[in-house]
């Protein structure tokens, strides 16, 4: 399954967490359409390079599926950055 | 209710232990309940890591802003994943990286880098740990790798 839902935390000194969740899901449908209109040349593109179309959308596929859980934290004494995808 | 809780609300009842240590006693039996039951599948989690971990703790005061930290947690699957897609790679493309590698002085040969390789690599990742210690422009530097 691939992830649905980043959270991105903010924390500054001496203010409120600010937490955005952020829905990838829209994303991922956004990008359906797009993925569709340049499938020709993504075609075209696989087969000047010798590569399997399918086995290509199997691993991009995989890759993000395997985004999930990945988190990602930078914080400084006044502020601290997370980034975490459900 | 279990044997075990029984007994130590049993005590608590006659007040020969406080909640306290109740508490950390029906914690503690708990544990090793909890422990004893996996202990089958423990030493499978042992063998397969599943995060990555990379931590970076510098103490440098880098535009006044205090000691950075950074914290990166990928996925072990995310590392499948990449090994997958360095699969697609073709033939030609693998061995001009694996010259510019050789002429960089890094022996490593892309094409051995099979997906059916991978699980052995990534169950001996699990003892795998690097600490870095370094002391750059004036301030320390750490950054820890590894399994979990």
């Amino acid at each position: 399954m691939i992830p649905l839902v980043a959270v991105v935390s903010l924390n500054k000194e001496n203010s409120r967490t600010f937490r955005l969740w952020v829905p990838i899901a829209l994303i991922w449908l956004l990008l359906v359409p797009l993925v569709v209109l340049f499938s020709p040349l993504i075609l075209i593109a696989c087969l000047l390079c010798q590569v399997n179309p399918f086995r290509m959308f199997s691993v991009g596929w995989q890759i993000l599926s395997a985004l999930k859980d990945t988190k990602v934290e930078l914080g400084r004494r006044t502020a601290a950055v997370s980034v975490c995808i459900l | 209710m279990s044997e075990y809780r029984r007994q130590i609300l049993q005590m608590l009842s006659e007040k020969k232990i406080t909640a306290d240590e109740a508490e950390r006693l029906i914690a503690a039996a708990e544990g090793t309940t909890v422990a004893s039951a996996v202990n089958g599948s423990s030493s499978d989690a042992k063998l397969k890591p599943k995060y990555l971990r990379v931590q970076v703790d510098s103490e440098g005061n880098y535009g006044g802003e205090g000691p950075t930290k950074v914290n990166v947690r990928v996925p072990m699957q995310l590392l499948r994943a990449g090994v997958r897609l360095a699969g697609l790679i073709p033939a030609p493309a693998l061995q001009r990286a694996n010259d510019a590698m050789h002429e960089q002085g890094i022996p490593i040969d892309l094409t051995q880098i099979k997906p059916e390789n991978l699980e052995e690599l990534i169950e001996q990742l699990h003892d795998l740990s690097v600490d870095v210690d370094q002391n750059a422009y004036a301030a320390k530097v750490r950054v820890k790798v590894f399994c979990e």
